[in-house]
């Protein structure tokens, strides 16, 4: 059969299985018996399940293994951070914010500093940070469709879109814990079960296949493994290491070339033109992305270059304090009962994203191996899709293929799910003001908006454009949530002009960085990962701020900060009377209340 | 000026006019409205300078005086020059006692008489007309009732609550006892358990802290409640309960829940043959949690749901009003019950609260 039978198969399987998961848990009822069962609170453990699925979006599925492709060492700081935001979440943020009662972000800032026009900053900053998380899904969406099927990516885009809405719609995100918990252990297999396979055949074959391809620590260029025609969709600008035979038919350094051509390191970068078609030998050197690691020792080892280490700084902040402003991780945490399972949950959560990112590192060095050609065209994303078939030809690698198809489709449809119900849910509650029909309008804003960016852009890295809403939320959202639990001098002036300050950095940063990708690229590195600055300058701001305007403190404070620091055990979440009277016996059968047995 | 001038006619109405301009009505009024909300908490309050300081723009004097009943008066700007301020005392004390007006200008004291009852003094220390004066007092003891009546509003509204939760029908406990007794010998764990059950849920009707609770407890007391009825109506009644993890957490005002699911058993299973089901659900809609009780009962006319919504319906039906008010003054005026009916049909009643509202905390 086709591979791409195989992956639209897979893709199917996944929505349907999403769909029935959501239907069957919301319609059927318990029976009398256990209807006691149907209260019960929901575990740490699958809670967690449940913030991983939402959590591990096609940057995690997709563009970590293209980063490591592409990028080497220096690309591990992704993963890395992705997973170390739950650390920092864990620490400062989630029992605290737990016990405050709040469910969205605009909550808190309403719970904690008491002023309405905070929350309507708040929700628009949540609004536009979901709306910048959700265009790289959708455009990673677009790319795997068309990658299976020989469609324009926006259709890709359009089909994840119309999917999300309308299972948002049925009413298919109701259960929604069971739904997100379900889909990382589906994500967790659709990607381990294929790396596993290939790595075994990776070992089975004899590893580098008898020293036809460069092994990953020698300081030589990748080289193709077979004759490879490739056509270029975007611009580029390559670089070579060696002297390297091709033969190019478009247009090259703005000339028009038809026939043999040889590329020098002297001659480098070649300016690559849309619509050209390069065709290489088998054994000879890949060419790079300039900018990219050219030989593969250089690959393996971490960067020195000075700016690169900003720029990695930067994205480490980024990464480790923004995932506590994601609109979608919080809401997450409202399901826990308490202060301590919130804890607990992040604690699940760190080992379960450990677990996964093992994979998408194996797979992007595998890649380097197998499908150097990527590092030509530049759209490393695909590397993971593209990757069975090279190492497995025929029917298996054609299975592995729709797996991981069917995985990414996973990362999409989740992610993208999840965050157009935070968004939307936003939406309607602040700036629609809403009732159900406003939902349904409020659903359609939350995806149409990103369809419409997700077309019109262009598509870089998903991990880097991820890495912006990264930065943007470390920028508002972390200060507010960071002081506004452990400093009590926080007023709401102080937070509204250090969230309008940071978004504002960020925004410009990603504004003229845009500008820049077309017209040369002439900004700084920094620019393309601002958090080292802005971060910084928007915590100084709301303190300074605060610090001027001390009467605009909330009169309640106190009260306040001993809901969300207090101990859970002293019973300001919960109702402890039953566990205070009674003799042990009873108070062990009735702490659980009727649920007893 | 004068305030007057705008209700009475003043004596020489020419002249006056020509000398001073008539007062904007829009500032008057403004002024007036900042003294009443500024006294909402009565002369005691924290607002009684910012209000006497407000008497004193209108009046045009130079100090105005507000006194409880302690007799110290609050005064705006300050109290009166030299002696002005012990003889003002001694006005303030001389009003305590008579419960008339004492002085002459420019230093005058007025009682303020709420409901016929001494509240305080008015003083004023400034050329002003008597008539001004009277009208600032009169103005001044409309702003005390109005705050009174919200205050006491308040409690009835805090009273109304106490009042349901200790509303368990004695017919309830009867049945429940009378059965609890009669399966002690036969089946004495089960009635030990519904023993628990029992105690259990009076204990929650009953409970005295907080105006706010979960969820997940109010299901809980769903729950106890359900199994006690189980016990009464045996075979007769068949339930459902089935709630999503996500909404457990909400926090909600105490016994919502339960006087939905008492309804949907006393109106609708209970006084017709064979079995009935209650179906009570809980889930998650976007920021909204949306709780239904719903059973194929009896039903009613829309009508008369209606009318039992706006509290017309009669002793019997004050559970649902009640609660449907209290979702409404806790939540505001979207979000209150929705009951689907028809005769015959069985009825659904639809709660929608938001996940999170400032105020409303469990606890």
């Amino acid at each position: 059969m086709d591979a791409r039978i195989w992956a639209l198969a897979g893709i199917s399987l996944v929505t349907v299985a999403t769909f029935y998961l959501g239907y069957r848990s919301s319609r059927t009822a318990s029976t009398t018996q256990d209807f006691l069962v149907a209260r019960r609170t929901v575990r740490s453990r699958r809670n967690a399940a449940a913030v991983s699925g939402e959590y591990l979006s096609a940057a995690s599925f997709l563009g970590v293994a293209g980063l490591v492709l592409k990028d080497g060492a220096d690309a591990l700081w992704y993963p890395v951070g992705f997973t170390a935001g739950y650390l920092a979440l864990m620490l400062f943020v989630a029992a605290p914010l737990r016990r405050s009662g709040a469910y969205t972000l605009p909550d808190f800032c309403e719970a904690r500093l008491g002023s309405r026009a905070l929350r309507g900053l708040a929700a628009a900053f949540v609004v536009f940070i979901g709306i910048l998380y959700v265009v790289p899904q959708l455009q990673a969406a677009g790319l795997a469709v068309s990658n299976i099927l020989p469609i324009p990516t926006w259709v890709g885009s359009l089909v994840v879109t119309v999917v999300v809405i309308v299972n948002v719609f049925g009413g298919g995100m109701r259960a929604i814990t069971l739904v997100q918990a379900f889909q990382y252990w589906l994500k967790l297999f659709a990607i381990a079960a294929p790396t596993l396979v290939l790595c075994m055949l990776f070992i089975g074959g004899g590893g580098l296949r008898g020293g036809h391809v460069t092994g990953l620590s020698e300081p030589l260029p990748p080289v193709f493994t077979e004759h490879t025609t490739l056509r270029i969709e975007t611009p580029v600008l390559l670089e070579v290491e060696d002297t390297v035979n091709l033969v190019a038919n478009g247009v090259v350094d703005g000339d028009k070339v038809s026939g043999s051509a040889y590329w020098t390191p002297l001659g480098s970068p070649y300016e690559v033109d849309v619509g050209t078609e390069l065709h290489f030998y088998e054994g000879s050197a890949v060419p790079v992305v300039v900018g990219a690691p050219i030989t593969n020792d250089l690959w393996l080892a971490p960067s020195t270059s000075g700016s690169d280490l900003v720029t990695t700084y930067s994205l480490m902040l980024a990464l480790f304090l923004g995932t506590m402003g994601l609109p979608h991780v919080l809401v997450r945490f409202y399901t826990n009962p308490d202060g301590r399972a919130a804890r607990r949950t992040t604690l699940h959560v760190l080992m379960l994203l450990g677990l996964f990112y093992l994979f998408p590192i194996l797979l992007g060095a595998l890649s380097r191996l197998y499908v150097p050609e990527l590092l030509v065209t530049g759209s490393t994303d695909a590397a993971v899709l593209k990757l069975p078939t090279r190492i497995a030809p025929g029917l298996l690698g054609e299975i592995l293929g729709a797996v991981l198809t069917a995985g990414a489709f996973a990362a999409f449809l989740s992610t993208s799910s999840g965050l157009v119900v935070s968004v939307s849910g936003v939406l309607s509650t602040d700036v629609l003001r809403g009732r159900v029909r406003d939902f349904r309008f409020a659903t359609a804003i939350a995806g149409g908006a990103p369809l419409a960016l997700a077309i019109v852009l262009r598509p870089s890295d998903i991990s880097l454009s991820v890495g912006m809403s990264f930065a943007l939320a470390a920028s508002t959202f972390c200060p507010v949530l960071l002081l506004g639990v452990w400093w009590r001098k926080l007023t709401w002036v102080g937070a509204a002009v250090g969230m309008v300050v940071g978004g504002g950095l960020v925004l410009a940063s990603l504004v003229l960085n845009t500008i820049s990708d077309f017209t040369g690229r002439w900004a700084p590195a920094i620019l393309g990962q601002p958090a080292l600055i802005t971060v910084p300058i928007a915590f100084l701001t709301v303190i300074v701020v605060s610090k001027a305007t001390p009467a605009r403190m909330p009169a309640d404070l106190a009260q306040i900060r001993l809901r969300m620091h207090a101990p859970d055990g002293l019973g300001f979440v919960r109702d402890r009377a039953v566990a205070r009277f009674g003799t042990p016996e009873e108070r062990a059968r009735m702490t659980d209340g009727r649920h007893r047995r | 000026m004068a305030v007057s001038a705008e209700r009475a006619p003043d004596p020489a109405p020419a002249r006056s006019r020509r000398r001073r301009p008539r007062p904007d009505p829009v500032s008057v009024l403004n002024a007036a409205r900042g003294i009443a909300d500024e006294l909402r908490e009565g002369l005691g309050g924290s607002g009684a300078r910012t209000a006497a300081r407000g008497v004193r723009r209108l009046l045009e004097v130079d100090c105005v005086g507000l006194a409880d009943l302690s007799g110290r008066p609050v005064w705006a700007p300050a109290p009166p020059p030299a002696e002005g301020a012990a003889a003002a005392d001694a006005l303030v004390e001389q009003v305590l006692h008579t419960e008339t007006k004492a002085g002459r200008p420019p230093l005058l004291a007025l009682p303020l008489l709420v409901h016929h009852e001494l509240a305080g003094v008015l003083v004023v220390f400034g050329n002003a007309r008597r008539s001004a004066v009277r009208e600032a007092a009169a103005w001044i003891v409309l702003a005390l009732e109005r705050g009174r009546l919200e205050a006491s509003a308040e409690q009835a509204a805090q009273a109304e609550l106490r009042a349901l939760r200790a509303e368990i029908s004695p017919h309830f406990v009867y049945n429940a006892l009378t059965v609890i007794s009669s399966l002690v010998s036969s089946e004495p764990d089960r009635s030990r358990d519904l023993m628990i059950d029992f105690a259990d849920y009076i204990r929650y009707s009953l409970a005295r802290h907080g105006e706010y609770t979960t969820v997940a407890d109010e299901f809980h007391a769903i729950e106890t409640y359900l199994a006690l009825q189980r016990a009464v109506l045996g075979e007769r009644l068949a339930v459902q309960v089935r709630v999503a993890p996500e909404v457990l957490a909400v926090a909600v005002p105490y016994l919502v829940l339960q006087p939905l699911v008492e309804n949907a058993i006393r109106h609708g299973i209970e006084p017709r043959p064979g079995t009935g089901h209650v179906l009570v659900r809980g889930e998650a809609e976007g920021n909204d949690c949306v709780i239904s009780v719903e059973d194929d009962g009896l039903g009613m006319d829309p009508r008369l749901a209606e009318e039992i919504l706006a509290g017309r319906g009669g002793g019997d039906s004050v559970g649902l009003a009640n609660v449907d008010r209290r979702l409404r003054h806790v939540y505001g005026s979207w979000y209150g019950l929705v009951v689907e009916t028809a005769p015959g049909a069985g009825t659904r009643v639809v709660v929608r609260i938001p996940r999170f509202q400032p105020g409303v905390m469990p606890g």
